[in-house]
């Protein structure tokens, strides 16, 4: 192979790039089209919910107040917080400090547990209470028609979102691992900058997903 | 065109091409080459597409004479809601981009493979493990909601429904990825001197289909999961005993299916654009207008899909205004068809099977296409949804468009793909069988259709009984010239004349190069130096 | 596989894109100080959200807090995930996103925001009309109200039934049965009479082109119905049964506006079934639909009617 060997020789651009960083280009553009269709995927659910939110409003409303504005302000601090050590994380490898990019992981899935655990408590609730998803809405003490189906809303909302969480904390932990192999290097980080994009549109979902369940109802 | 490598290639087999170049059938599952990979998604469609097909024969042998049904009403329900789910799902949306578009989109670029082999594997792998959850449900008993899911039915209706909305969720992935792929490798891979003004223009088509796949099949996806999630957990946004709505249900599904359509067909428009100028020997009237007529008809599909929704009880408003946009569709595809027309005027035809198909696809499409003017108009619509008209409307969009692209380019590329050359007789012939059958199956269903013939019925009148039966003999003669072509693809394949490089003497990249292809598809990198449709009659 | 070109022929690297510009490896590291102070600003963002919440703006409410989210969105996406300093196009691909849902929600909208609008003649179908009607009995004739169904027959009826109600309009030669020659005085379904000629306008004609006009106000069904009447051999009356018969159990009182509305809107539709499913119990999944069942089109009646054993 006669590309630019990157100092280690450990990664080598596949044979149909003409370098690593045409690889890399390409790659990051392959990153961005599929958080096109994340956008689109959850957006859709924003849109269902805007609707009947447009249309029952009062439903909505009333609904909204059964959430717990701190819980979930926690939790958008929370985010915001795990997005900042992911860029830290990032720019270290950029850099070639491996040791700083471990640590930088570690505390963004530090944060992303913590951001599980409230969520965990706010479910439990909910599903103590039975504010739960249409037909198993069972709280006796709202019984608006359309109010089940605000919670049908979070659930699914929530849900995604925190699928999405777990997902990337799976991503992370493999990045730890390869950062620890050596493979991360100045000259390539592609999959580690890939996974901080994953995980800033993560934190971007909340950004919407906050005030609008949370604080708007 | 200049290529330096073209001098040099023989006429012969190539020594060491993507068919030989690793051998085993472990050798083909675990393919990274885009050709490969290719084939391997036309075989599975192939089959898709008899069972999909076996299933509408027996319809139409159910609906060929009034009071002798060969299957009972709910089989047709059942027979019904897969033929629609296979031939949409399984068969047409990955038709042309999965198989023609992954074979020959790199080597058009001038790449190597595509932007992501793996994801490419991984795409035909995501639309296998979709096929099979289908595949499952239709074992497992059936479904009878027909293949547009309508709530609250479908949440109602008993039978592994969850199996089919998991197999479409799962085979929208596999959309999604080759769409991701092409983007990037049109935008990162062409070859040197490839500029985006010297694309050819199925590589144009692609592009916008893909950015459709992108678009729209994430809105699918949440959709069906939405509605399996309706089903376990009586979510109610869909359901009216729970407050929800039925009719948003038909807003985010046809989001995304009616863009679906348009996924079908560009890619078959593509197709022909290459084609249609090869075979008149004369540049391609219209290049650009048709390239942008690409995006154009990418942009007008997203914003069309409520005329589906026309007696649904959508809105007055929102009829009005579906009804004002999609009349729009008509400009893009006008341009496209007047601009192939233009091509061929004045042009050295040769009558080779693939432009034959160019032909029907032309006839085919047009009335397709001016029969959904029709039904796009309001008045007209609520007169005819429901009634086989707007069956006849698709399907001589979609076989007439998507499956004639199919067909066409598969004769097209065939000598390509095996190096071989397919037999002109039985092409002509099987050709003839398909152009006739087709038009004697679904012209008279325009006829039942305005008289009111509803569609999806187990069972029609007697009063319909002359166009039923014109309908079901013209699927006989449609089977018959699909099995030729099989029979003549099957046969060429191993004992055809060799082709040689460029039998056609097209000038896109892919002629350019042995054939079969060598497994990284060039010799040698090649650099473009002019438009691909700088065709002379005198070369003819 | 020797990957000579690269070396060898230095011009045959892959055509760039017009905007890629990020080549040698000039790759943008954001510094650890923007990043902070990235941070910051969504800190205060955050905390402004929060306390604009309690603020009470009415609807800017909402518009405030969406505005405050996408400042935040495109500090995240412009500077976390580096789109700013990024090849153009990604730009492009990532805002095509927010262009298409913006699409999707505002051609959703018109629909799902505007549902129950059916409109007659200018006028909303969704409730019964009351207190409008221009013909207090109109199962009365009078030279008024035949005058205006001539108008509605010119506007309804002449494509099929031709101008003097022959049955001879331009669409019928594509029809079978022929449509309905009003000046003779055989084969009229529901019989020649003002009441019998309103129920057809009211169901149409099952198993013939007549279609149902139900979503006329019933006066101007009665107009129709008189009119067709007046153009025929001779002037028929109903009878009081006759009357009975389409719903006026007394013909002496005046038109209330009972006639029932002639289009159900979808949300109406959707109240039915809920309270029918709450009534009955059966909400819950796996319940065949009722839905549309008991009430068979004239097709399905149609159909059944042929009664056939299945060669099976």
């Amino acid at each position: 192979m006669s590309q630019p060997l990157n100092t280690t020789g450990v990664h080598h651009h596949a044979h149909h790039f003409d370098s690593a960083d045409h690889e890399f280009q390409a790659s990051k553009q392959g990153m961005w089209i599929f958080m096109v269709t994340e956008v689109l995927m959850i957006g859709a659910i924003f849109v269902g919910y805007l609707i009947m939110r447009a249309r029952y409003p009062e439903a909505f409303h009333e609904a909204h107040k059964l959430l717990n504005v701190k819980l979930g302000a926690l939790n958008t601090a929370v985010l915001i917080l795990s997005s900042y050590t992911m860029v830290r994380g990032v720019s270290a490898a950029q850099r070639g400090n491996n040791k700083l990019t471990i640590r930088m992981l570690m505390t963004t899935i530090a944060l992303a547990l913590v951001f599980c655990v409230v969520k965990y408590f706010e479910y439990s609730h909910k599903i103590h209470e039975g504010t739960l998803p249409g037909g198993n809405y069972t709280y006796a003490e709202l019984s608006m028609p359309h109010v089940p189906l605000f919670f049908s809303f979070y659930f699914i909302m929530t849900g995604i979102h925190a699928f999405h969480v777990l997902v990337g904390i799976g991503l992370m932990t493999w990045m730890i691992k390869r950062v620890k192999s050596g493979e991360i290097t100045p000259e390539f980080f592609t999959p580690v900058e890939l996974v901080g994009f994953y995980w800033h549109f993560v934190d971007l979902v909340w950004i919407y997903l906050f005030p609008l369940l949370y604080l708007l109802g | 065109m200049s290529h330096s490598n073209t001098a040099t290639l023989s006429n012969e087999i190539h020594g060491d091409n993507y068919l030989n170049h690793s051998k085993g059938l472990k050798s083909w599952l675990t393919t990274l080459d885009h050709k490969r990979i290719g084939l391997m998604y036309l075989a599975t469609v192939l089959f898709f597409f008899l069972l999909g097909g076996i299933f509408a024969l027996i319809m139409r042998l159910n609906l060929m004479s009034y009071g002798h049904p060969v299957v009972d009403a709910n089989t047709y329900n059942k027979l019904m809601t897969f033929h629609g789910a296979i031939m949409v799902f399984l068969v047409i949306i990955p038709a042309i981009p999965g198989a023609i578009g992954n074979f020959v989109l790199p080597m058009m670029c001038g790449a190597k493979d595509v932007a992501f082999p793996r994801l490419n594997l991984a795409s035909y792998y995501i639309y296998l493990f979709g096929a099979l959850f289908a595949t499952a449900a239709l074992i497992g008993g059936g479904v009878d909601t027909g293949w547009t899911f309508y709530t609250p039915y479908s949440i109602r209706t008993s039978g592994p429904v969850i199996l089919v909305l998991l197999g479409a969720f799962i085979a929208g992935f596999a959309s999604i990825l080759t769409g991701l792929n092409f983007i990037v490798t049109l935008h990162k891979l062409r070859a040197p001197g490839q500029s985006w003004s010297r694309l050819p223009l199925l590589c144009w088509a692609l592009y916008a289909t893909s950015i459709i796949q992108v678009l729209a099949t994430p809105v699918l996806a949440i959709t069906l999961v939405l509605l399996m999630m309706e089903r376990v957990f009586k979510i109610g946004i869909f359901d009216p005993a729970l407050g929800g709505d039925p009719i948003l249900f038909q807003h985010f599904f046809w989001f995304y299916s009616h863009p679906a359509v348009y996924i079908m067909i560009l890619p078959a428009m593509g197709v022909f654009s290459e084609i249609i100028p090869v075979f008149s020997r004369k540049p391609i009237f219209g290049y650009r207008a048709i390239a942008l007529a690409s995006f154009g008809i990418a942009l007008v599909a997203f914003i069309v899909w409520g005329h589906h929704l026309f007696v649904s009880g959508q809105s007055e408003l929102a009829n009005f205004i579906f009804s004002l946009l999609t009349m729009f569709v008509a400009v893009p595809t006008g341009v496209k068809v007047f601009s192939w027309v233009g091509t061929m005027y004045k042009g050295s035809i040769r009558f080779n099977a693939p432009m034959l198909y160019a032909f029907g696809f032309i006839e085919l499409f047009t009335i397709g296409g001016l029969t959904g003017v029709f039904l796009a108009t309001l008045a007209i619509d609520v007169h005819m949804t429901d009634t086989y008209f707007v069956i006849a409307h698709f399907h001589y969009v979609m076989v007439g468009g998507s499956i004639m692209g199919l067909v066409g380019g598969m004769h097209y590329w065939f000598p390509k793909v095996t190096g071989r050359m397919y037999n002109e007789t039985i092409a002509k012939w099987s050709f003839g069988f398909i152009i006739f059958g087709f038009n004697l199956t679904f012209f008279p269903q325009f006829i039942a259709g305005s008289q009111g013939m509803p569609r999806r019925y187990w069972s029609q009148l007697p009063e319909f009984d002359l166009w039923n039966r014109l309908s079901t003999v013209g699927s006989w003669f449609l089977a018959v010239g699909f099995v030729m072509v099989a029979y003549d693809m099957i046969r060429s394949a191993r004992k055809g004349p060799i082709a040689g490089p460029n039998p056609w003497e097209a000038l896109t990249l892919e002629w350019q190069t042995p054939s079969p292809p060598p497994h990284e598809n060039f010799i040698e990198t090649p650099v473009v130096t002019s438009w691909p449709y700088e065709y002379k009659p005198s070369r003819g | 596989m020797a990957d000579q070109k690269n070396t060898n022929h230095p011009q045959t690297g892959h055509e760039p894109d017009v905007n890629a510009n990020q080549g040698d490896h000039g790759h943008y590291i954001l510094p650890d100080s923007v990043a902070l102070k990235t941070l910051l600003a969504l800190a205060g963002l955050t905390i402004i959200t929060v306390g604009l919440s309690y603020v009470h703006l009415g609807p800017w409410n909402f518009v405030v807090g969406m505005i405050v989210a996408t400042i935040k969105a495109a500090l995240v996406a412009g500077i976390f995930m580096n789109l700013k300093h990024d090849d153009r196009a990604n730009a492009v691909i990532f805002g095509s996103g927010f262009l298409f849902l913006g699409i999707f929600f505002c051609l959703t909208a018109p629909d799902a925001l505007f549902r129950g609008d059916v409109y007659v003649n200018g006028r909303p179908l969704t409730l019964p009309v009351k207190g409008v009607a221009k013909f207090k009995k109109a199962w009365e004739p009078t030279p008024e109200i035949v005058a205006h169904g001539k108008a509605l027959f010119a506007q309804n009826c002449v494509t099929c039934h031709g101008e003097a109600g022959l049955g001879n309009g331009p669409a019928a030669a594509a029809l079978n049965p022929k449509p309905r020659n009003f000046t003779a005085d055989v084969g009229w379904k529901n019989g020649r009479h003002p009441a019998g000629v309103f129920k057809t306008l009211k169901e149409g004609i099952a198993g013939g082109g007549m279609a149902s006009f139900a979503t006329l106000p019933a006066e101007d069904r009665w107009s129709l119905a008189h009119y067709v009447i007046s153009i025929g051999p001779n002037v028929v009356k109903d009878t009081n049964a006759d009357l009975a018969a389409v719903g006026i159990a007394d013909p002496t009182k005046e038109e209330t506006g009972s006639d029932e509305t002639p289009s159900i809107p979808v949300n109406r539709a959707m109240e039915f079934i809920a309270n029918e499913e709450a009534a009955s119990g059966t909400g819950s999944a796996n319940v065949k639909a009722g839905v549309g069942q008991s009430d068979l089109s004239g097709y399905d009646r149609r159909l059944e009617a042929h009664t056939f054993a299945p060669s099976l």
